[in-house]
């Protein structure tokens, strides 16, 4: 297990008082992609705050490795500086904080024994600009102020990309994008996987793993992970539905009944 | 009581150290008289609202001792008729100046702190500018005051037409042991086409009581800035109020104030509109944190001539805690018809979403405190056109949230 880049082990969280997560085994390694795949409601954001350290989110049992190390203790920006990023699926405005300042000052976090000058940064950063094919121009905007949905998701991959996590949670990025954005995304994303990066992708669609293959595919539902499989597994959510898969993994008849409602709307 | 405190005897004293002629000794006991037949201020009227002075203890602070650092003027700027000089000075070599501009914005009586503060100004400045001169760099002047004591200083500038100054008043001290006060006047002219930005900065140790009226007039297509910051004292009540009496007039009123512990602070503005085709573009921000307060007031007032008046009133304020709190009561009293008046006021808490998002990027909370009040002070420090009051403010705001970071630690 300490070998994992990533260890989940008997994961229970609550949220405000309700069991969201419920008994979630998973585990990752360097060089993987993991797509978590999971109707509305079934945990999926809640795992990927639980991971990175939101508040109002409780553990009430279980345990999270990463690199060895149990994280669960260690604030946001603590679990940050050891490689762990989360790619939002609402990323949040920064009024009057531009980006540039905003990731210089998080890369100085991060790197706080190689820090860079503005000019510096503003040279590295270009570079991944460049690579990413992104506007130049966003980096000189307030942080998420006024971005279209699209460049919203770029300027989180662009973050992934200055800060060069070790393990990235990506929540939902294909949400609200059209073709062309996710496409731009999911290329950025593509750019930056390797052999020193886990990523795990948080998806309610099979959409956005016919641009990003995915090594693994975990089924979450009802705050557990009810079955893993390769790539045909997401081909099957999309061609059978959640409802399905769920009845042959004996979810409860309440809980089927659910799902079968919201596939309807 | 003894007379070193506030008594008339002590105002007359003044008078006698600094050698004051017959007028101007006259009007400090006049001045006391007036102060002490006033009443204190209505905490139910609309300018004092949610500041009550009443039972304000005057009797505890010592006279004030005369001996601020004499204007220092540039020898270029002296040859071009330009004066900075003190009162003592002004009195003896430019009476008439000072007669003609000396409390005639305003009143000695308007309320019991301008009575006080006529009784016994001190550290006084004024300021003169020709026509057509302008001053380049910014002329600054320091008041402080000493523990238990209190100051009054008192700032007449003129700016004839076509002239231009920006001028900076720093008010500051240490944390002293017993409590003092400061009670100011600013007074500012400025003529045809004249450009005046003044810049008042309040970092007073917190046993300080801090009142300051400010009142601005603008003569046609003159340009009036302001920025009025409010940092340290315990109490601060500042009053800015800008006259855009002839046609064509600009004022940009900018309001900066960052409380913390149990400190309050009032600001009282007034955009009056007497001439035609002015306009006045305001913006006070202001964050709070712990148990701090803070009222805001502005008054967007339009004369029955004023037609094509531009007036814009805004008043932000940020909480960084659950026990701060903020009033914003913007008001507007229009009598002509031809106007476009604006006005908003918002009271925020920072979002816990904000400073999760800002330290899952490895930024610790104090910093991500310090990213969320800069952005929300920044258009407020762009438009700061001093660098080195910009730099100070920023260096203020900084360690104003790192505060935070020290009581988190003791507690």
């Amino acid at each position: 297990m300490a070998d994992n880049l990533l260890a989940i082990e008997d994961l229970h969280v609550e949220v405000e008082g309700k069991e969201i997560i419920r008994g979630l085994n998973l585990s990752l390694d360097k060089g993987e992609i993991h797509a978590i795949m999971g109707p509305n409601g079934s945990g999926k954001s809640t795992l990927a705050y639980v991971l990175t350290g939101r508040p109002g989110y409780e553990v009430t049992a279980g345990k999270v490795f990463y690199k060895g190390e149990d994280v669960l203790d260690l604030a946001p920006d603590e679990r940050a500086k050891r490689g762990i990023f989360l790619a939002f699926q609402y990323p949040t405005e920064v009024p009057g904080v531009s980006v540039v300042n905003f990731m210089r000052t998080a890369y100085n976090a991060i790197h706080s024994d190689a820090q860079k000058s503005a000019m510096a940064f503003r040279m590295y950063l270009q570079e991944k600009i460049d690579l990413l094919e992104i506007p130049s121009e966003l980096v000189d905007r307030y942080v998420n102020q006024g971005f279209s949905g699209g460049e919203k998701k770029r300027n989180e991959v662009l973050q992934m990309a200055v800060l060069e996590p070790e393990l990235a949670i990506m929540d939902e990025t294909d949400s609200g994008l059209d073709i062309d954005a996710l496409r731009h995304v999911s290329e950025g994303v593509n750019k930056l996987a390797g052999p020193d990066v886990g990523i795990m992708l948080i998806t309610h669609y099979q959409r956005l793993l016919n641009y990003i293959r995915p090594d693994k595919v975990h089924v979450l539902m009802q705050g557990q992970i009810v079955t893993s499989g390769g790539f045909e597994l997401a081909e099957r959510l999309e061609a059978e539905g959640y409802a399905q898969v769920g009845e042959e993994f004996g979810l409860s008849q309440e809980a089927l009944a659910e799902l079968k409602q919201k596939e309807k709307e | 009581m003894t007379d070193g405190y506030l008594t008339k005897a002590a105002a007359q004293r003044l008078a006698d150290d600094l050698g004051e002629p017959g007028w101007l000794a006259e009007r400090r006991t006049e001045a006391f008289d007036l102060y002490e037949k006033l009443d204190y201020p209505d905490p139910k009227g609309e300018e004092w609202r949610y500041t009550n002075v009443r039972g304000f203890d005057f009797e505890r602070f010592s006279s004030p001792v005369p001996g601020g650092a004499a204007p220092l003027l540039p020898d270029d700027l002296a040859a071009k008729g330009v004066i900075f000089e003190d009162f003592r000075t002004a009195a003896a070599e430019h009476p008439e100046l000072l007669k003609e501009h000396f409390f005639t914005d305003v009143p000695v009586d308007e309320h019991k702190f301008t009575a006080l503060h006529a009784a016994f100004h001190s550290d006084d400045i004024l300021v003169y500018v020709p026509r057509g001169v302008e001053v380049t760099m910014p002329l600054e002047v320091a008041r402080r005051v000493s523990s238990g004591g209190s100051i009054f200083p008192h700032t007449s500038i003129v700016v004839e037409a076509q002239a231009a100054l920006t001028f900076v008043d720093r008010f500051g001290s240490e944390d002293f042991p017993d409590p003092s006060l400061c009670a100011s006047v600013v007074e500012i002219q400025a003529g045809r086409g004249g450009m005046v930005n003044y810049i008042s900065l309040q970092d007073w140790g917190r046993t300080v009581s801090h009142f300051q009226t400010q009142r601005f007039t603008g003569g046609r297509d003159s340009t009036v800035r302001s920025l009025a910051v409010n940092l340290g004292s315990s109490f601060a009540r500042t009053q800015v109020e800008s006259v855009l009496k002839g046609e064509g007039a600009f004022s940009e009123m900018l309001g900066l104030y960052f409380a913390d512990s149990d400190q309050h602070f009032a600001q009282r503005t007034l955009q009056f509109h007497d001439g035609p085709h002015g306009t006045s573009d305001l913006l006070y921000k202001g964050a709070l944190k712990e148990r701090s307060r803070s009222e805001y007031s502005g008054l967007i007032k339009v004369a029955k001539g004023a037609q094509g008046t531009d007036a814009y009133q805004a008043n932000r304020n940020l909480l960084l805690s659950d026990e701060s709190l903020a009033h914003s009561i913007p008001q507007l009293e229009i009598e002509a018809n031809e106007v476009r008046c604006t006005h908003g006021a918002t009271v925020s808490p920072v979002e816990e979403e904000h400073l999760f998002y800002l330290m899952s990027r490895g930024i610790d909370r104090v910093t991500a405190q310090k990213l969320v009040v800069f952005g929300f002070f920044r258009d407020v420090l762009d438009r700061i056109r001093v660098p080195g009051v910009r730099d100070d403010l920023s260096d203020a705001i900084s360690a104003k949230v790192e505060g935070d970071k020290r009581l988190e630690v003791a507690v």
